[in-house]
Order: structure tokens, then C-alpha cells, then sequence
């Protein structure tokens, strides 16, 4: 069953690292991991949340991220996840990886550049 | 499904949370809609959110693992499988019948070949692996081994661990009346240091037992003698039990569990072997050199090999070692090898008997096995041809051919383990029944058989019934799920596949040929059976009694004894309704073999190698007219042979015609007995002395008066009944003397019984087994006959509607029918050819090849073929044409 209808914009399988990405500047709940993700694309990337909750269940799953529920500013009850030390070992490899990933890409699409 | 409750909670999503997580979501879109001043705040955040319950059930597959939902899939496979086959109690309850009486009677006699063969003593976990020592005369019979053969054997030999020896005998325990008859055993004292028995009250015997000769009267009683006798007397250590009239202390009770060292026998009392000559054990030697006569035949050595010595190298070092004891012995009736068998091969007990009996059973019940899963075979494959449509549709759905094998493997397994557990229960309930109809043929003998149904058992069943159903049904199922989906869907489902036409064929004819072969070995050991109890034994057996007396209990010497004989006989023969009566040491038919004597014949030189040994009987006068056999020449002995005359004898027919060439010629020739030479003053008719179907052999009898023996059996006839007649003569011995233990006073027509004893329970386990292959063979024909029959509806409708009588449609099937039969009985004639090669020690008074045994089965075979193919048939012939075309 893949319900990751992801929008043409999303590369498949790059939603786990934004949302490590997203959570390395603090602990952050769900609506708000969404909401950066879009301000940080340029509102280019739109995170859905019928992807983006089973995705923090992934991350969660894998002891990633953890889960602790709290205040936001505005005073409403919400679920805020923090990035554990194995996460952030993970973002690091998936940032490694993409990158050689765009570089490969960029060899492919623009040759002559280099 | 604790456990998956459990499961459950720690690897699933945590919904009530989930839930929440998505509302406080929902609040916050709400909120930022509303500060923007959107109206419908709610229902923004909402659409911008998308589709609940699936990110919910998203989330959820997150969580699931992927062993849990095969498991899932597992779990529906199992439950679609039972619900389709509560659909099909008919089919669902053959198959689980089939099962059940397959596995049941495999288990069963896999049960007792186990017990005889792995497991032959309770109690002794690793016997196993004993192994025996016997001695083997010239002409190849097993004899036991001499206390001082033993003792050299004992200290010299390097091959086992230790060696003790063993010698069963029968004790009569208590005083005259009262006294009652078990089984023993003599044993050395390092006997049950050997097994690794120990006592559950005092002490076992100690090596310290074995010393001088009758210079340790102590006893080690068996559990059910304590229970029976003692009322499991805590204080049972010190108090005396009279065995054979010796006074012995008991000085334990052996482990429950523990029933001696020979097989079927349930041994009792265990004593020293040193105590041989007090309590008489002495058949052919005086009883006070049973224990230096070093040709005394006494004991079978019994031990554990040493790690890394091999059967082979132990068996030759024994036979170096008794070859230098027994140098200069004479080469006559005694030992001339030692032979090393295992425990199962050993001659000291039933095994010998029981194992080659077993063993044909076996085979009998795996060809029963072998018909179930035929069976199962063909219902699974008409019931998967009829299940065609379904199939085909669940491929067309897109489920994957392992997945629907899966199903159909399952459902077999569905029907296979409650077969298989019904078989274990069958077994279970089957087998003491049958080893209590053993027990029950040879009561007032107590008999032993260590049989009970173990996990080995229950292991085995599951294995055959996992494999039956694996096997037998993944063949049609592989069949079934490899069909091709446009001719199925478009087409209709009844006459096409010649591949599993003539599978369907084959296993006509394989149920038919295993029945016949069954059929047919059943027959001959039942016509055995009958024949056996036909055959003249040579003595009338009816209205005669026995009362069996030991003199030996009560130290009667020669003279004293000889005197209690006549009168004894004077009062038995003055009783009312007494015809005659007499006296023998050897009572005939009883199956065991009595011991035989090196004779020499006056004027005949034996061939080299030749062992001139006969067996014989010591008889009071009277004897064959009391046993009402006849006399052919001559007389027969009278009270006037005795002492003061010539030493005289009788010779059966048999030894006449064997060395004179008549029973008239035989008259007057002289016979060396061991002893002296005898003269011979009558021959009389032959006897079967042990088993009915013996061959006839030479014989002879020293007269009793002439030849004193302490143990002796009365026997009377008369026409009274024949409680009255044994009562009576017990009155008599204890008028005489009141502490003379009777060993047993019974019919002789019961005694004899045990002669056919195996013969009974082969025949009656045969003709189950023959029954149940029959059975079980007609319903898989009828079956897969009338599947054919029903397949071919359309066929049948357009012929009739074409004008064909019913009777040619009839015929047209049966002709199908018999025609498989046929071949199926013809391999099956060719495979009970095979069968009876097995057969053949358990066949007697007919003929392998015996025409009605042949005949009796092909027509009850042939029948069944008949009826399975009519019943249907004539089913398909009342269906109106239309209604059969319709149908498809």
C-alpha cells in the first residue's frame, strides 16, 4: 500500500531526511515539521499530512526521532519529536548520500559544466 | 492469544495517541485559518489535511511487521480451510476415519516392535544395548551357559563392562494350598549393579549375595508382589517368604517400574543364584551340582560392552575364551560355540518369537498406511477437480500459485492432525486391549510386556500424517492449481485432463492390489489358525485335568517320593468319576521346548556330526491310555516297571520308523538313555509335545517307577466337570500331604491354548488389518469410481438422450470398472506371492499358494470393485437426460 502520493516536487524517499533535517534545530511537532518543509522550499515542497505522520511513525519506529507531548507557544497541546543520537547519525549519511546522489545527477544533466 | 494481545500492544500503533496527535494538528491549522480570516476554518484545516483514516491506517502498516502479516494471511488460510471443509462433513469425516485407522494400527504395532526391539525392559532404559551370551549345540539349538562357564566368562573376558547372568525359573510361593506360582529369576549378585536398578525399600542384591552355595536364603521382591501379597507392607524388609518351601528372607523391593530381565515374562522374586540347589533348580543335574556341574545348562551372561568394542570382537573373544574352557569336553549334546546376540536376538525370553510376528505385522499395517494414503490421494484429487471453478477464479484474482497450494496443503493438514490424533488415541486404547488379550491367553501366568504409548509413538504419527497429507495431497493440489484459466472459466469442468484420468486410474488399481495382497495373507494365517485348531495333537484333550506338584518343595527324597506317587495315583483313581489317571513330568503343547538327551542306538553309527539328541518324557503307568492315545505295538508301561525289572522304554512312531523302519520291528531293540542301555517294550502314536504346528520328530518315555523325577504333573479323566475333577484332586495331594505346594491345577484344553497363543493374536491383528485395507479400499474405489461417474454426467445424458438403454450405460461402466479391478488384483496376486514369503513361520496346515485363501479374496475384491462401480453408476442412468445436459 503506498499512500505517499507525493507531489511530483517531492523526490520519493527524501521525506525521512527533511524531516531529520527540519528537527536538528529542536524539538518540533508535527504541524509545525509540515509548515517548515514548505517555508524552507520556497513553498515548492508540499509535505501532505497522510505522508508526513506515517513517516514520523517510521522515524519513531526506528528510534530516530522520539515523541513527548507538550505546549506550543500559542498554548495548544501537541506532540513535539526531538532527534535522537542514532538520527542524527542517520541524517548525516542521507545528507552525504544526496549529495553525491545531485552531484551524479548534475554530471548526467549538465556534462560540459565540469 | 495472550500472547498476541501482548504482541499487540508492543509493536502496534498507539492509536488513542495517534488520534490525538492529528486533532491537536487539526486545531492549529484550524487557528492559523481563523487568524487569516478564512471562514469555515474547520473545514480548511480539515481538507488540508486529506483523507483521516488512511494516514491513519499508513501510520498503522508502519507498525505492523512483516512476519505478522504472513502470520495474518496464515490465519485466514487455516480458517478459510476448516470452513470449507465443515462444508464437506463427508468428505472431511472419510478422510479423518481413514486416517485414524491408518495411523491407529501403524502406531499400534510400531508401538510394540518399538517396546521389543528399542525398549525391551521396564525399567532399564539403556537395554537395549546389553547384549547376551548363549551356548549352541551341534544342531544349532540355544542352550544357557554353566555357574562355573559363567564365573570363568565373569573374570576373564575383556569386552564388557561386567557380565551377570540370569535364569528364569518358576517358584511357587507359600505352602501347599495356598501356595501360588510366580516367575523368577537367579541371578548373580552383580545382577541388578549391572542393569542400574535399584531398590525402592531395602537393598538390591549385592555381589555379596553370590557366596557360598545356599549361604544366602535372602529375596528381592518384584512392586506388584508387594502391593499384591503385602499390601505394600512398609516394613517388608526382614519378613520370610517360602519359595519352593526354602525359608528367605526379603531383603528388598525392587524398583516399580522394574519387571525382570525376560521379554513377556513379569518376573517376581529374584534370588541368589547360589541358592540354585535349595530351592531345586536342577533339570537335568542333581540339585547339588546345579552350580559345579560345568555342563549344567543355567544361565544366560547378559552386559554392556566396553565403549569402542565392537559386537563382532566381543562375540569372537567370548568364543576364544569358551573354546579353551570347554577343551576336552565331549562333543555330544552340550554347548559346542558361544554365541553373543543382542537383547532383542536373545533366546531368554519372547522376543524371538514375537519380533519376526511383529515385524510381519508391520508390514501388513504399512501396506494398510499405504492404502489410507491412496486413499486420501483420490479424494483429495476428485475433490480438487471439482473445486476447478473455484481455483481458477482465485487465480484469475491474482492470488499467486503458491498461495492457493498453500490453501490446499492446508486443508489437507486440517483433515491430517485430527486424523493423526485419533490415530495416537486408537493406538493408545488399541494397544493394551491387545496386550491384555495376551495376557489374558496365558493367564494364570503373569505376562509383562513394556509397551506404552510414548512420544517416539506420537512423533511418528504426526510425521506419517504430515507427510500423507504433504505428500499424497500436494500432487493433486500442484495438479489443481497448474490449470489453465481460460479452458476452466469458459469451459465447463467435467471431461478433460487424460494426465489425471489415469492418475485417478492408478489409484484404483493400487487400492485394489494392496487389498487383494492383505486379503489374501489374512486368509491363509486365519486358515492356519483354523487348521491349528483342527490338527489332532494326538491325545484328546477334553475332560482332561492337571495338577501340576513340585516334590522338590518339600525335600522329598527317591524313595519317599516314589511311595507318595503310588499312593498319590491310588487316591486320584479311586476318586468318583475318575476314568484314569497318571502322572508325567512334561505335559504337551505347552510351547516351550522341554530339554533333549544324547541317546545311542543300539547297531545304528551316526554320521559324523550327527547329534543323536531326542527329547523325552517321564511317564507314570497309565499315561496314554489316560491321554487316550494309541498304542501301536507292544504295551505301555505298567506298574511292574519298575526297579526290580530291566531297564525299560517307549518310543513314539516316528523313532521306530526312523531307525527300524516300523513300529513292530522296534520291539526289543536296545537304547542307550545317557544313563544305561533300555530296551524298547512299545511303541506308541506321535504327540505334538510343544506347538501345534511342529513337525513330527522322535520321542521317547522312561517309565517313572524306573527313572525318579521330583516334579511331576497328575492328570486325570473323567466325566465330571472339570472343576469338581481338579477339586477333587487337590483334596487328594492334601490329604497326602497338606504343605505341598500345587504349582497349578487346570483344564488341559487351557493350558494348550497358549500353543496357538501368537498364531490367535497374528490372525486376529491380521484379519483387522485385512478387514480395515478392505474396507478402506472399497470406499477410495467408490469414491474415485463415482467422481468418474458424475463427471461424465453429460456424456451419460447425450447417450441416453441418443437413444442407449440404461443397462449399456451400465454396462459400459462396469466394463471401466472391472477392468481396473482386474489389473489391480493381478498385481495384487503377484504382490501377496511376496507377502507370504514372510508369512511363511506363521503358516501351517496350508498351502502358500492354497486356492481358496486366493479365491476368497478376488472375489471379495472383484465385488467390491462391482458394487463401487454400480451403486454410482446406476444413479447416473436415473438422471433424465435433460437434467444432465442442463446441469453442465
Amino acid at each position: 500500500m503506498t499512500l505517499l502520493a507525493s507531489r511530483p516536487e517531492l523526490v520519493p524517499g527524501t521525506l525521512d531526511m527533511l524531516v531529520l533535517r527540519i528537527l536538528q534545530w529542536g524539538p518540533q511537532h508535527g504541524y509545525a515539521i509540515g509548515k517548515s518543509i514548505r517555508a524552507q522550499s520556497a513553498d515548492v515542497l508540499q509535505v501532505e499530512a497522510g505522508s508526513l505522520y506515517p513517516a514520523l511513525q517510521r522515524l519513531a519506529k526506528k528510534r530516530w526521532v522520539t515523541a513527548k507531548w507538550g505546549q506550543t507557544d500559542a498554548n495548544q497541546r501537541a506532540k513535539f519529536y526531538t532527534l535522537t543520537a542514532e538520527g542524527k547519525k542517520q541524517l548525516g549519511r542521507e545528507e552525504s548520500r544526496w549529495a553525491e546522489l545531485v552531484t551524479a545527477i548534475a554530471r548526467v544533466m549538465k556534462p560540459e559544466t565540469e | 492469544m495472550s500472547i498476541f494481545t501482548w504482541l499487540k500492544r508492543r509493536l502496534s500503533l498507539d492509536e488513542p495517541d495517534f488520534e490525538e496527535e492529528i486533532r491537536s494538528h487539526l486545531a492549529m491549522a484550524e487557528r492559523e485559518h481563523q487568524e487569516a480570516g478564512q471562514p469555515e476554518a474547520r473545514h480548511a484545516a480539515r481538507k488540508d489535511f486529506g483523507n483521516v483514516t488512511l494516514t491513519t491506517a499508513a501510520a498503522r502498516e508502519v507498525w505492523r511487521p512483516r512476519w505478522l502479516e504472513s502470520l495474518h494471511d496464515w490465519a485466514d488460510d487455516v480458517r478459510y480451510a476448516v470452513r470449507a471443509l465443515a462444508k464437506k462433513p463427508g468428505f472431511t469425516l472419510t478422510v479423518t476415519g481413514v486416517l485414524t485407522l491408518g495411523i491407529g494400527l501403524n502406531s499400534a504395532v510400531f508401538t510394540m516392535l518399538k517396546s521389543m526391539a528399542l525398549n525391551p525392559l521396564a525399567g532399564v532404559p539403556t537395554a537395549a544395548r546389553l547384549h547376551v551370551l548363549h551356548g549352541e549345540t551341534q544342531t544349532g539349538r540355544e542352550v544357557s551357559v554353566s555357574y562355573p562357564d559363567y564365573r570363568q566368562l565373569r573374570d576373564q573376558n575383556q569386552a564388557f563392562l561386567s557380565l551377570m547372568g540370569t535364569a528364569p525359573f518358576r517358584a511357587s510361593l507359600g505352602r501347599g494350598r495356598d501356595a501360588h506360582r510366580v516367575f523368577g529369576e537367579m541371578v548373580t549378585g552383580n545382577y541388578f549393579e549391572v542393569l542400574g536398578v535399584g531398590a525402592q525399600r531395602g537393598r538390591t542384591l549385592l555381589p555379596s549375595d553370590e557366596g557360598a552355595p545356599g549361604a544366602n536364603p535372602v529375596v528381592v521382591i518384584s512392586d506388584s508382589l508387594w502391593r499384591r501379597d503385602y499390601g505394600a507392607d512398609p516394613n517388608i524388609t526382614g519378613r520370610i517368604l517360602l519359595v519352593n518351601n526354602i525359608p528367605l528372607t526379603i531383603v528388598g523391593v525392587a524398583s516399580a517400574s522394574f519387571h525382570g530381565t525376560v521379554v513377556s515374562y513379569d518376573i517376581e522374586v529374584y534370588l541368589p543364584v547360589t541358592m540354585a540347589g535349595q530351592v531345586g533348580f536342577a533339570d537335568k543335574t542333581d540339585a547339588s551340582q546345579v552350580l559345579t556341574d560345568e555342563r549344567a545348562e543355567l544361565l544366560y551372561p547378559h552386559g554392556y560392552l566396553r565403549p569402542g568394542v565392537t559386537a563382532a570382537s566381543a562375540g569372537a573373544q567370548a568364543q576364544a575364551l569358551f573354546a579353551q574352557l570347554t577343551r576336552g569336553r565331549p562333543r555330544d549334546e552340550g554347548a559346542q560355540m558361544l554365541k553373543l546376540v543382542p537383547l532383542w536376538k536373545s533366546p531368554n525370553g519372547a522376543q524371538t518369537f514375537l519380533l519376526p510376528t511383529l515385524a510381519v505385522l508391520a508390514a501388513m499395517g504399512l501396506l494398510v498406511l499405504l492404502i489410507s494414503c491412496a486413499n486420501i490421494a483420490g479424494l483429495v484429487l476428485v475433490r480438487g477437480m471439482s473445486r476447478r471453478g473455484e481455483i481458477a477464479v482465485r487465480l484469475a484474482l491474482g492470488a499467486g500459485r503458491a498461495r492457493v497450494m498453500r490453501l490446499l496443503v492446508l486443508e489437507n493438514l486440517a483433515v491430517s492432525i485430527p486424523g493423526a490424533l485419533l490415530g495416537v488415541v486408537l493406538a493408545a486404547r488399541g494397544v493394551p486391549i491387545l496386550s491384555g488379550y495376551a495376557e489374558w491367553l496365558a493367564a494364570p501366568d503373569r505376562l509383562f510386556f513394556n509397551i506404552e504409548v510414548d512420544l517416539f509413538i506420537i512423533g511418528f504419527a504426526a510425521l506419517l500424517a504430515a507427510c500423507s497429507a504433504l505428500v499424497f495431497g500436494l500432487v493433486p493440489a500442484w495438479q489443481t492449481s497448474h490449470i489453465n484459466l481460460v479452458t476452466v472459466i469458459n469451459e465447463d469442468s467435467s471431461t478433460r485432463g487424460a494426465a489425471r484420468g489415469s492418475l485417478r486410474k492408478g489409484l484404483v488399481i493400487a487400492q485394489v492390489a494392496i487389498s487383494v495382497a492383505l486379503l489374501v495373507s489374512s486368509g491363509l494365517v486365519s486358515r492356519s489358525l483354523d487348521a491349528a485348531r483342527r490338527a489332532d495333537p494326538g491325545f484328546v484333550q477334553d475332560h482332561l485335568g492337571a495338577v501340576a506338584l513340585d516334590l522338590k518343595a518339600n525335600a522329598y527324597d527317591t524313595a519317599r517320593g516314589l511311595v507318595f506317587y503310588r499312593e498319590l495315583l491310588r487316591a486320584a483313581r479311586t476318586g468318583s468319576g475318575v476314568e484314569s489317571a497318571t502322572l508325567s513330568v512334561h505335559v504337551p503343547l505347552r510351547l516351550i521346548e522341554t530339554p533333549s538327551q544324547a541317546v545311542k542306538v543300539e547297531g545304528y553309527v551316526p554320521r559324523r556330526d550327527e547329534e543323536l539328541a531326542m527329547l523325552w518324557n517321564t511317564i507314570a503307568p497309565g499315561y496314554f491310555h489316560t491321554l487316550q492315545t494309541k498304542v501301536l505295538a507292544g504295551r505301555e508301561f505298567e506298574d511292574r516297571d519298575d526297579a526290580e525289572a530291566e531297564p525299560r522304554m517307549l518310543v513314539n512312531q516316528t523313532f521306530a520308523q526312523r531307525f527300524w523302519g516300523g513300529a513292530d520291528q522296534a520291539l526289543g531293540k536296545r537304547v542307550h538313555t545317557g544313563k544305561e542301555w533300555r530296551t524298547i517294550i512299545g511303541v506308541v502314536a506321535d504327540l505334538k509335545y510343544s506347538r501345534i504346528d511342529e513337525a513330527a520328530r522322535p520321542y521317547f518315555y522312561l517309565p517313572l517307577w524306573q527313572a525318579y523325577r521330583p516334579s511331576v504333573v497328575l492328570q486325570l479323566r473323567g466325566a465330571q466337570p472339570m472343576k469338581t475333577l481338579l477339586e477333587q484332586a487337590r483334596a487328594s495331594v492334601a490329604r497326602l500331604d497338606p504343605d505341598l505346594p500345587i504349582v497349578y491345577a487346570r483344564p488341559m484344553a487351557e493350558m494348550t491354548g497358549g500353543a496357538t497363543l501368537f498364531l490367535d493374536l497374528t490372525a486376529a491383528m491380521l484379519s483387522l488389518f485385512g478387514t480395515a485395507g478392505m474396507m478402506l479400499a472399497a470406499l477410495g474405489t467408490y469414491g474415485l469410481v463415482s467422481y468418474s461417474v458424475t463427471a461424465s454426467a453429460r456424456e451419460t445424458g447425450i447417450r441416453m438422450a441418443l437413444g442407449a438403454s440404461g443397462a449399456m450405460v451400465l454396462r459400459g461402466f462396469l466394463g471401466n470398472g472391472l477392468r481396473l479391478g482386474l489389473t489391480g488384483a493381478a498385481l495384487g496376486i503377484l504382490g501377496a506371492f511376496g507377502a507370504i514369503q514372510l508369512l511363511g513361520h506363521l503358516l501351517y496346515g496350508v498351502s502358500s499358494t492354497d486356492a481358496a485363501s486366493f479365491a476368497k479374496a478376488l472375489v471379495i475384491v472383484i465385488g467390491g470393485v462391482a458394487l463401487a462401480t454400480l451403486v454410482p453408476a446406476w444413479r447416473a442412468t436415473r438422471t433424465s437426460p435433460q437434467h444432465a445436459l442442463r446441469h453442465q
